[in-house]
């Protein structure tokens, strides 16, 4: 099957990170761990992952980075608890567990 | 093979530079750049990252403008009592609340803000605080203390607090006139962490947690017209911890959220009747708050997988630019 993602991680810095325009020209998902997942085979994505100086990541090795980072925050979902809490109280007060993420080739 | 004259009824302009008002589908050829350019309307409009804010944190709430914003309160855990304010360019902490809590409302300006329930550490609160631009002020308390309730106003002495949660979810709608909390006209349908828009007299109310056991998200949407409550259209994709835009009933933006499964990035636009979704955030999260109207918004903060994000993004709709036509 053709690739239709590719990935890379970069430190989003702020205002210029992504402008209007190329939020207009590319589809962004920002995935935890400074991972970004942009189409592939794109003349705006690749320019803009130049931009940002971006690592390029293969989908395995986003999906190592951002599965630690998915990890580390069900963790920490899972060790904060309340006593006599019921699972709908922790629910209401810290929203749903972290999901898993499974990324797109 | 016909030609641009021939099709637009006109030949394409040679300028210079590039003429300073455009008009959407204008076409033109820049003579200093070589470049063939045309200028682009997208009624989705855009979002685009802003300067991060200073500590991450989520549910917490928003205030003011694009240029002129103002969040406070949530929680990095534990609950905050930070605030920090936007000039547009970078976020600078200024006075805290009283008390440090989160999953609570706001509403106002830059320099007139009004920070009211939550939840404090141990305790659902009726905490009404009032910022003049430079700090806190408590003031007289809400009738009822409850968490991740929704808002809407526009200053310090007019807003409205309706639904959220006590030990069940309440339908309870109360209405501020700078000196008192009044109850109004009930919800039809109590929920937790949907977002509000709107003023004291005309106010949405889209999204929510309905069953915290479950997690059910909803996508109901009610219109409030100074006096009771009335179902409208529902949101295209249910969700909670959503938040809104909300100077204006008749032009909110709601965006961002959690379905019960998964953290949004969606974008819906109101218009008066219905939702249309338009561009998406490029970073789902939920928990967040936002500032500013439905043409220039702001989404900030909020937890992504990763608790507490400090991540902003502004919203400009519709997004109008020139651009080059690519011949690579």
């Amino acid at each position: 099957m053709a690739k239709t993602k590719q990935y890379c991680v970069a430190e989003n810095w702020g205002k210029g990170f992504i402008n209007h325009d190329e939020s207009f020209r590319i589809t962004f998902r920002g995935l935890p761990g400074n991972v970004w997942q942009i189409p592939a085979n794109n003349k705006a994505g690749n320019l803009w992952i130049s931009k940002v100086a971006g690592a390029v990541k293969t989908k395995d090795e986003a999906q190592t980075i951002v599965t630690a980072e998915v990890t580390k925050a069900q963790n920490a979902w899972d060790a904060d608890n309340v006593d006599d809490e019921s699972s709908a109280e922790k629910i209401e007060r810290l929203g749903s567990k972290p999901a898993d993420i499974t990324l797109e080739e | 093979m016909a030609d641009y004259k021939g099709i637009k009824g006109g030949k394409v302009q040679n300028f210079s530079t590039n003429p300073p008002a455009p008009i959407p589908g204008q076409v033109w050829y820049n003579e200093t750049t070589f470049s063939l350019n045309y200028f682009s309307s997208s009624p989705l409009g855009s979002w685009a990252t802003g300067n991060n804010i200073n500590t991450g944190r989520d549910t917490l709430a928003g205030s003011g403008i694009q240029t002129a914003a103002l969040i406070f309160g949530g929680t990095t855990p534990p609950a905050s009592a930070l605030t920090e304010s936007y000039d547009g360019t970078s976020w600078t902490e200024v006075g805290d609340l009283n008390t440090a809590r989160n999953g609570l409302c706001g509403v106002g300006t830059s320099t007139s803000s009004l920070a009211y329930s939550g939840e404090a550490p141990g305790a659902q609160v009726a905490v009404n605080e009032s910022w003049n631009g430079t700090s806190w002020t408590e003031v007289a308390d809400l009738n009822l203390a409850r968490a991740n309730a929704a808002e809407a106003g526009v200053s310090n002495t007019s807003a409205l607090c309706f639904s959220g949660i006590t030990d069940t979810l309440q339908l309870v709608n109360e209405s501020w006139n700078g000196t008192s909390w009044t109850e109004v006209g009930d919800l039809n349908t109590g929920r937790s962490y949907g977002a509000g828009f709107g003023t004291v007299t005309a106010a949405i109310f889209a999204g929510g947690l309905i069953s915290p056991a479950t997690p059910s998200n909803s996508a109901l949407a009610e219109s409030w017209n100074g006096t009771a409550w009335t179902e409208v259209g529902d949101l295209n994709t249910g969700r909670y911890h959503n938040y809104a835009a909300k100077q204006s009933a008749t032009a909110g933006l709601v965006f961002g959220g959690h379905n019960g499964t998964d953290s949004l990035a969606l974008t819906e636009q109101w218009n008066g009747t219905s939702f249309v979704e338009v561009a998406d955030l490029s970073q789902v999260r939920y928990g967040l708050a936002g500032a500013g109207t439905q043409a220039s918004a702001m989404a900030v903060a909020g937890s992504r997988a990763v608790p507490a994000a400090k991540a902003t993004e502004e919203y400009t709709s519709p997004l109008e630019s020139t651009k080059t036509v690519d011949t690579d």
